[in-house]
Formats: C-alpha cells, structure tokens, sequence
C-alpha cells in the first residue's frame, strides 16, 4: 500500500498470523476450544501411552491411545473389550496410571487356564486375537455379581510375571478407544 | 475505586490468613501425604551419592517409620519381603543399594484415610519405580498405615495392594 514500508506491512501481518484480523474474534474461539477440550479431556477421553509389552501384537510400547470414558453410560462391558482399569478399588480415588488389559470374564462366570487355553464355566473360549504361544494353567476363579476377569494378550512370561485376575465393575474406566492391531 | 481496592485487599488478606493456617497447622491429611512425598524423595538415590547422603537419607527414612512396623511388600520376580521392625527394614534398604545402584521413586495418586479416632490412618498410592539400567517403570499399588505416636504420624504398615486379585 502506498505509504507504508515494508516493515509495518511485515509486523502488520505477523500481527494477522497471530492472533487473527478480529483479535476479539480469535480470543473468544480460543476460550471456546479450551472450554471444549478441557471438558472432553476431563470426561470422556482419557490420553494414554502404553508401557511394557503386556497387551502386545494388539498394544505396542510408547502407543498413544485414548480410553473412551463414556463407552458404558449406556451398556455393559463385554467379553474382549480392551479397558482401562484403575489401579485403587476407590472408584473416587485419582489415576495418573491405568492398567490396560482384555475382559475375558463376566460376572458369575468360571474362569481358568489350561495348558495356555481360556476356558469358561469349564469349555475353552477361542481367543483369535493371540497371536504368541502361551502355556499357563492357572486355578478356576469363580467371578461375582460385580467381578470380572482381566487378562493381557501377551501370555509369553509365566502367569506369576503378568498382571492378571479379577477387578470390581468401578475399577473400569472405560474402554479403549482406537482397537489396535486385531 | 477505593472501595474496589479494599474488597481487594481483604480478599488477599483471608486468602493470606487461610493459606498461612494451613501452613503452621496443617491438617493430618495433609502431613501424611507430605510424609509420603518425602518418603519417595529420600527412598530416590543415584550410584554417584556419598556415603554421608546415603546415611542421612536412611536416617530420613528411619525419622518417618514407628520401631515397630510390619512390611509385606511382593517384587518383581513374584518373591515377596517381610520386615517386622524398623531397623532390619532400614538394614535391608542399605544393602540393597550396592546392588540396585540407582533408584527413582515417585508417589502419585496419594488418598488418605483417617480412622473416626483421628489417630490412625490408611494411605492408599501407586509407586512408579525405575532402576538404573531398566528401561521400564515398575508400577505397583501400596497401602500404608500411619499411627500417631508422640504427635508425630509414623508409618507402622506397608503392602502390596495387587488391583488384580
């Protein structure tokens, strides 16, 4: 334009690239998108990274995830779901550290291993998601009306070397959101 | 505009006068949860500490345990230690320090728990641990007992919490 020089056009538009022509403008959709992602990120979505090879082909070290808060508002959980589930039995207590683990019991259920096998009230379960050879057998567990069963598909270790067993239903976060390699 | 300033002065004054209560007169809770915070800190050492920090640090951690505290504590491997009394714990603790030579602790998660008597208390939290040369936390949930002996909250339990059973 004439009359300007060449440095006030510069800071003219590094002042655009900033903060917009309507700075007002910029501001209340800035405040919006903190608003929105401040409630997102406190109630429904839970950013996670995994750590260790528990969960692994479907879950590998150092992936980013997201446990999805809202995923049993309006259902139970089911058999295979992927959830994430806090480490202290208080419901209320605060988590900086999940547990990521595949549900294989429901409550009332029998649980055991054989000879690297799940089987259920007694009848072995096909798991197609197993991809690495397991050999555990470990004792029948029989879940309560609130109980269910959590297992990692990562069965190489000995049972004694993996987190495994039977959490309450207020243990359970939610459920992981993007499902892995399946 | 006078006024303006002197509401805000008297706000800043309150928030002053509540923030210094519970500075000089902190609530249980709040000490126990700053005995644990210590605990993670001083439990913390690296191969290159001295032989003066790594006693004053034992003598810390000592300073936070009752004399007669009982410890069940599962580690990796599935092994687990017992300790009955304050000095085989601490004995334990600087013998294990040759052989891990580093340790990072942190405490996180911390719910307290205090009994109707306020004389006791529960203390739930999760321990992330790394030693040195290990690329991956050891995590684990861990469920402390405090008791007020002379004044002071000393820990006189400690154990493994599995959230798995």
């Amino acid at each position: 334009m004439p009359g300007e020089s060449p440095s006030s056009r510069f800071w003219y538009w590094l002042r655009v690239a900033a903060v917009g022509r309507r700075p007002k403008r910029t501001l209340a959709r800035l405040a919006v998108l903190v608003a929105a992602s401040a409630v997102l990120f406190k109630f429904a979505l839970v950013p996670i990274r995994v750590t260790g090879i528990s969960m692994e082909p479907a879950f590998h070290d150092n992936a980013v995830n997201f446990i999805n808060r809202l995923a049993y508002v309006r259902g139970q959980p089911q058999r295979g779901d992927v959830v994430g589930l806090r480490l202290s039995t208080n419901a209320d207590a605060t988590f900086h550290v999940l547990l990521l683990k595949r549900l294989v019991g429901l409550p009332g259920e029998t649980i055991s291993f054989s000879g690297g096998h799940l089987r259920v009230n007694g009848k072995p379960l096909e798991e197609p998601y197993l991809k690495l050879h397991s050999n555990w057998n470990v004792p029948e567990k029989t879940l309560g009306p609130d109980d269910y069963y959590f297992v990692g598909d990562n069965r190489s270790m000995p049972p004694q070397q993996h987190k495994h067993g039977v959490a309450t239903r207020s243990q359970i976060v939610g459920r992981v959101l993007w499902k892995g390699n399946q | 505009m006078k006024r303006i300033a002197r509401l805000i002065l008297a706000a800043g004054l309150i928030a002053l006068a509540v923030w210094s209560w519970g500075f000089f007169f902190p609530a249980p809770k709040k000490i126990i949860e700053n005995h644990l915070l210590k605990l993670a800190r001083v439990a913390s050492f690296s191969s290159q500490d001295g032989n003066f920090k790594r006693l004053s640090d034992n003598e810390r951690i000592g300073s936070l345990l009752a004399r007669n505290l009982h410890v069940v504590l599962d580690l990796p491997g599935g092994r687990n230690e017992t300790f009955d009394n304050r000095e085989d714990l601490l004995q334990a603790v600087m013998a294990a320090r040759p052989v891990v030579k580093d340790l990072q602790t942190q405490f996180t998660d911390i719910t307290v728990s205090l009994s109707p008597d306020r004389q006791s208390a529960v203390a739930m939290l999760t321990v992330k641990a790394k030693m040195g040369g290990e690329p991956d936390w050891i995590i684990e949930e861990l469920r402390f007992t405090f008791k007020k002996i002379g004044g002071d909250w000393l820990i006189t339990g400690l154990e493994t919490v599995q959230p798995l059973r």
